[in-house]
């Protein structure tokens, strides 16, 4: 009797706290777009003049103002702020200041694009990190201790550079891929090893620093004694322990990886959100740019969710009525 | 979509040319030469091809009028467009979509008389009621619409009537010698009627563009590429290009690669035949190596600095006049540029028709510049800056962000005059902040540094003082006599043996009064070029024409 009223109180807390997180996603995004149209205002210009006023297109200040008053972009802040946020709320992105195409339409084009990168760089790291982990446990003091060394050195080589280097070696002189067709399926590959090898620094760390506490346990310490060996160990009993906060660690790495999409995208000439951000950033193209930051806030906050909301169900010791984020403390 | 795929692998051979820099290694490391053995000026034209044009953007938007006028966008429409005429490099009119024009002695009316059989892609006719459509979008836009005029587009527009399907009539409130040239340049595109008259959103999609021109767009997609492919029918080239028919080529791609090291390098390693503005820096290494660089010059103005005649210390025509000649253009040419740029010769470029040769006044000669500085009273000071009434000798100059090596520019100009006593202070900003900060009459902005292109002279005319509108250049407002009747005697010729003479002495009268003090030659856009690619050809804004292009194999 008594463990079924414990099930459905359970249940009822952490219904509760879904509720909560829901809820405050929903204000983050809002708040997200909200704050993007105070920044953009507050800079100079718009992308309307800003287009005009380059010299070589010889409009007066009266033809300018007629063109900026066509976009609504005399108005008053708190008008401009009020039709955009209305918009959006119904789901309606509005029309890009710069090309005049519907900011859906933009986003449409170009997030296939990210979402393939973005997803192969996040495999890129897992399978580095776990490679790296895996050797640092498994082989010889002598080769497991400059190994240890590596996610720091991959933090520190410029994403840039790593890009330049591979579009230097496999596309133009082994000729695996070309620069003009970015989106094959060696280019993403390419691509997603330059955007994942700073992303596995930080997933390998933490990795790391799980199995060596984990390696400290009573547990590994009895299954040593009854003669098993270290793959075994690894895999059988260090492995999953270690893994789980891993989860939140990635849950973190998406921002880097949106984020990071920026220069990958530009040096391997891809067409993805980090290039339009840059052209709509570069112009002022604040329905864009305001979409964008909305989707980047969307997906942020749902991989969070995800991230809290199954974290309960994979570790009972986490407590719900803890607040804010109930994450399991990375020990890194 | 299919991307057209270049066939070609790296050559073999190695770069024996050491290069400094991360750039360079990565260069030299790429080992392919083209070793300079193909043969420059080769051989038959040759069917077919795909050229691959990697750009470092695609600019903002597609409205065929809000968008023309952009250095990127400008390539696609010169295959997509006609225009009524062709300009050249040298500024000469010739026939193109209109076969002959006739005007009225007093230049205020023009008749146009049109080619028979031209069609747009979409088989309507470009006949004289689509060239009224057009002309009145280019003067007046639809700003109803969002829709842009053409800035460049004379102001004296009246309007224009469709006489005959191949007669227009076009009508001015005063005379405008400029209007025939003006449709040449690259903002003027013959766009069908039916797609003017769409909305701005639908304009925006660059496939709903119907033009006239050799290509039509076969796919595209925002801000990343644009392919465009022959039209077999087409017919009408301008005569000046020595060429008829449908283009050699079967397509042309323009893809987005940003970084200018990939770019060069693509072309270096044969994926791709042209890369546009490589930096000047690196014009000499690709050009060891057999490439073809191509830095055509625009008709317009040189690169140089319009000066603030109301601001101190350029309010002394001495203090103006010891800047003319206390910079070593010399210098620049050999330190920044390359052979490709040429000496500024005047204020306008030398290739514009009506331009003259007034290097005299141009010619280094610090001595002279220190004498000036003297004699208005400038006192060199124990830290070498010169000061009058406690006043230091000091301005700031502001560099052309539209323009890559300005800031290298300026900083050789800083150091010029430094040695003559002045303090030169540089402020960079980004293209906004520049648009929001920078103008010219400023009081707070003492040089403002030029780079415009212009098909015709006689817009000289509107910038120097601000009587009709005019753009004021040199905050003289019409307070210097000369200055505004050498201006007007510009602008109202009837013809240009009236108006020749007239601008030669408004040149030299300029450059002796130091309004405007000129750098170099502009050649802003630059394309470096896979030596396969033949009968590449410029017009008057240096836009590259692959109408008349071929590839070798």
């Amino acid at each position: 009797m008594s463990s079924t009223t414990n099930r459905s109180a359970a249940r009822r807390a952490y219904g509760r706290y879904a509720v909560r997180r829901l809820a405050q996603a929903v204000a983050v995004v809002l708040l997200a777009y909200v704050f993007t149209f105070l920044v953009i205002s507050v800079l100079p210009g718009d992308p309307v003049s800003n287009i005009l006023r380059d010299p070589q297109n010889n409009f007066s200040e009266q033809e300018i103002a007629r063109i900026v008053a066509y976009y609504g972009l005399d108005q008053p802040l708190w008008v401009q702020l009020s039709e955009a946020l209305s918009r959006f709320v119904v789901g309606d992105l509005g029309v890009s200041l710069r090309s005049n195409l519907p900011v859906s339409g933009l986003l449409a084009d170009v997030l296939p694009s990210t979402l393939r990168l973005a997803g192969a760089a996040l495999a890129v790291a897992l399978v580095l990190a776990f490679a790296i982990a895996f050797g640092v446990r498994n082989l010889p003091a002598a080769l497991a201790r400059p190994l240890r060394a590596f996610p720091s050195l991959f933090l520190s080589v410029p994403n840039f550079l790593i890009g330049l280097l591979l579009i230097q070696w496999f596309s133009f002189q082994l000729g695996l891929f070309l620069v003009i067709d970015a989106e094959s399926l060696w280019a993403t590959f390419f691509a997603a090893v330059a955007l994942g090898i700073p992303v596995s620094a930080q997933i390998a760390e933490v990795l790391i620093a799980n199995l060596d506490h984990e390696a400290r346990q009573e547990y590994a310490a009895v299954a040593r004694s009854r003669g098993l060996g270290r793959a075994r160990l690894f895999t059988a009993h260090l492995l999953k322990p270690s893994s789980l906060p891993v989860v939140t660690v990635v849950a973190l790495t998406v921002g880097e990886l949106l984020g990071g999409s920026l220069i990958t995208e530009t040096i391997f000439g891809r067409n993805g959100v980090g290039n339009l951000v840059q052209r709509s950033v570069a112009t002022q193209d604040l329905p864009v740019l305001q979409a964008v930051v909305a989707l980047a806030a969307v997906v942020f906050v749902v991989v969070n969710l995800v991230a809290d909301l199954v974290y309960p169900l994979l570790d009972p010791r986490v407590r719900l009525d803890a607040s804010p984020a109930p994450k399991k403390e990375v020990s890194a | 979509m299919t991307i057209p795929r270049s066939p070609r692998r790296p050559r073999a051979g190695r770069a024996t040319t050491a290069a400094a820099g991360l750039l360079a290694t990565l260069m030299v490391a790429a080992g392919c030469s083209a070793g300079g053995a193909q043969s420059q000026a080769g051989g038959e034209p040759q069917e077919g091809g795909d050229l691959v044009f990697l750009i470092d953007s695609l600019g903002p938007t597609w409205i065929p009028n809000n968008s023309s006028i952009s250095s990127f966008q400008g390539h696609i429409w010169g295959h997509l467009t006609d225009k009524l005429v062709y300009v050249d490099e040298n500024g000469a009119v010739s026939p193109w979509v209109a076969e002959s024009w006739d005007q009225n002695e007093d230049a205020t009316q023009f008749t146009l008389h049109l080619k028979d059989g031209v069609t747009f892609s979409d088989g309507t006719p470009v006949d004289a009621e689509a060239v009224v459509a057009n002309l009145d979008i280019w003067a007046r836009g639809d700003v109803e619409r969002g829709i842009n005029p053409i800035g460049l587009f004379p102001k004296t527009y009246v309007g224009s009537e469709a006489l005959d399907d191949l007669t227009v009539q076009v009508d001015f409130d005063a005379p405008t010698l400029g209007f025939i040239p003006t449709l040449g340049y690259h903002g003027s595109i013959l766009i069908a009627p039916e797609t003017l008259a769409s909305s701005a959103e639908e304009q925006a999609d660059l496939a709903n563009d119907i033009g006239s021109g050799p290509f039509v767009v076969e796919s595209w997609t925002e801000g990343d590429e644009v392919v465009l492919k022959k039209r077999e029918d087409y017919d009408w080239a301008p005569a000046a290009l020595d060429h008829d028919g449908p283009a050699y080529l079967d397509t042309l791609t323009y893809k987005v690669v940003a970084e200018p090291s990939v770019r060069t390098s693509a072309v270096q390693s044969g994926q791709a035949q042209v890369a546009y503005n490589p930096s000047p820096q690196e014009l000499e290494f690709y050009g060891e190596q057999g490439f073809t660089v191509a830095a055509p010059r625009y008709l317009g103005f040189v690169n140089g600095y319009a000066i603030n005649t109301q601001v101190a210390p350029f309010d002394d025509v001495r203090v103006r006049q010891a800047l003319q000649v206390g910079i070593d253009r010399d210098e620049i040419l050999s330190t920044v540029y390359t052979d490709d740029w040429l000496p500024a010769e005047s204020f306008i470029q030398s290739n514009v028709p009506g331009a003259t040769d007034h290097s005299d006044a141009l010619v280094h000669d610090a001595d002279a510049a220190a004498a000036l500085l003297d004699e208005a009273g400038w006192v060199e000071g124990s830290d070498g800056v010169r000061t009058k009434d406690g006043q230091r000798l000091a301005f700031t100059l502001h560099p052309n962000p539209y323009l890559a090596t300005s800031q290298a520019v300026d900083e050789l100009v800083a150091q010029q005059l430094a040695e003559l006593g002045f303090d030169v202070d540089i402020q960079a900003y980004d293209v906004i902040t520049y648009g929001e900060r920078v103008s010219f009459a400023n009081p707070s902005i003492p040089t403002y540094e030029v780079t415009r292109s212009f098909i015709d002279a006689g817009t000289v005319a509107g910038v120097l003082t601000d009587a009709d509108n005019g753009e004021n250049w040199f905050n003289v407002g019409q307070s210097d006599p000369t200055l505004t009747g050498l201006a007007q005697d510009v602008a109202t010729a009837t013809t240009t043996e009236e108006r020749d003479p007239a601008l030669d002495e408004l040149q030299g009268y300029v450059l002796d009064q130091a309004y405007f003090v000129p750098l170099t030659q502009i050649a802003q856009r630059l394309y470096l070029q896979s030596p396969d690619v033949q009968g590449v050809t410029y017009n008057g804004v240096a836009y590259a024409n692959y109408y008349t292009a071929w590839l070798a194999e």
